[in-house]
């Protein structure tokens, strides 16, 4: 099968509905389809224009996505993707992102299914973040803009959808979360005082890429009074250290969080000018970011901390993450005097993936990927 | 334990209530509709040492009646 046309020959492919919106809206609201907002309904004309920008077989699967182990084809994700009221044109990075969720170090079954109040992040790099004009500046990870609101409520739909990550079902989350209905930002590249996020994990500043972290919501940083380098620091791992997270619960079994900072762009100037690289950055925040013993209760101590710590003081300062290495660092957002932390899942690895395609090639700009 | 069970291994997954659904779900996404689940109440984690015993009372019954089961 390779034209939507044939796909559409199988009768359980389609659903005949009234000309209705509201009654659209209703029937998969319903049938538990939708992340509870109205959805654009996935009619064919629109699948096929989703579409026009893919430049891989409709039906080829690229990936099985847990719990349900749904097949991800880009035709069901086209069909998210129209539902979550995308552009075409924004269809490669949900198409990227959606692969990059499930390669298995991400561990997206237990991101799916966990209590924990977990989302992927998707951050865009490169040129085509530019060309969608995905926002990186003020209130990036809020509301206002197509691109980001769009992309991170397909990937959203098609992880209910064709992952089965249904509340109550394949998603046991405690709370949730209001990143687990979309959660797409671009990194301020021109704001960045460093390499972007892509560049330091091994592409090309002209290559776009889609980095993926499961993390929870941002946990905000507000220092409107530190003017050096180690004051913002400072204000940073307090902020980060917390008792309560997964990343020093999870390390503490063998793995390697790799939480996010992300840097506000004031902050990022000010800590680059006071001589810092994003090396010295983690350094010093591993070295500060620590939670001492004795802010855990006994039983939590007795259960993740006894067997490496042993009887050691109730001063001794643990790392919020397990190596400096492990910390991610992004710049996003606008003006303004705040940061933000995001711890992970705790079990799972960012992955970075870049923009290609379908022979191997970089793709320079949305246009190359169209059909 | 799916993967046990598929090799012949007797198995079966402590599951506390809320989980059930999961649990059932995910046995037949994995082939194995009929892996058996030991249904025990909900919290699994943070309990005291009574807790514990009073989950274990309620879980050993069922292992029991599995082991029964599989030598009849």
């Amino acid at each position: 099968m390779s034209t939507l046309d044939d796909f559409m020959k199988d009768p359980a492919a389609t659903v005949r509905l009234p000309d209705d919106y509201t009654a659209v809206n209703r029937f998969f609201i319903q049938r538990g389809w939708s992340d509870g907002l109205p959805i654009v309904p996935p009619t064919a004309e629109r699948v096929h224009a989703m579409l026009a920008y893919c430049d891989r077989p409709l039906d080829a699967a690229i990936a099985k996505m847990p719990p349900r182990y749904g097949e991800v084809t880009p035709v069901r994700l086209a069909i998210n993707a129209v539902m979550a009221g995308c552009e075409p044109e924004f269809f490669p990075i949900v198409l990227l992102a959606t692969e990059a969720v499930c390669d298995p170090a991400f561990n997206l079954y237990a991101c799916q299914a966990t209590t924990h109040p977990v989302a992927p992040l998707v951050i865009v790099n490169g040129p085509v973040a530019r060309e969608l004009r995905i926002n990186s500046g003020i209130n990036a990870f809020g509301p206002g803009n197509i691109a980001n609101a769009t992309i991170g409520r397909a990937i959203r739909l098609a992880l209910m959808n064709i992952g089965g990550g249904i509340p109550g079902a394949g998603d046991m989350a405690t709370h949730g979360a209001p990143s687990k209905y979309s959660f797409c930002v671009a990194e301020n590249e021109a704001e960045n005082p460093w390499e972007p996020l892509h560049v330091e994990r091994g592409f090309g500043r002209d290559e776009t890429t889609v980095t993926v972290v499961a993390t929870e919501p941002p946990h905000n940083v507000n220092d409107h009074s530190s003017n050096t380098a180690v004051g913002v620091l400072k204000l940073i791992a307090g902020t980060m250290s917390t008792t309560g997270n997964n990343d020093i619960y999870n390390y503490q079994d063998g793995t390697y969080p790799q939480p996010l900072l992300v840097f506000g762009p004031e902050h990022a100037k000010t800590v680059e000018r006071g001589g810092f690289s994003k090396a010295d950055v983690r350094q010093y925040l591993f070295e500060h970011a620590r939670v001492p013993l004795g802010a855990f209760s006994d039983e939590y101590i007795e259960m993740r901390f006894r067997r490496k710590y042993g009887d050691a003081p109730l001063d001794t300062l643990i790392p919020i993450f397990k190596r400096p290495e492990d910390l991610l660092i992004a710049v996003i957002g606008g003006p303004g005097k705040h940061s933000a932390f995001l711890p992970t899942f705790g079990a799972t690895k960012p992955i970075t993936l870049p923009l290609k395609k379908s022979d191997g090639t970089l793709a320079k700009r949305v246009q190359d990927l169209r059909t | 334990m799916c993967e046990l069970r598929k090799r012949g291994v007797a198995a079966a997954v402590i599951c506390s209530e809320p989980f059930v659904g999961l649990a059932k779900t995910q046995a037949r996404v994995f082939g194995v509709a009929e892996l058996p689940l030991i249904v025990i109440p909900h919290p699994l984690g943070g309990l005291d040492m009574a807790a514990v015993k009073s989950r274990l009372e309620i879980a050993v019954p069922q292992a029991l009646k599995l082991v029964d089961k599989l030598l009849a």
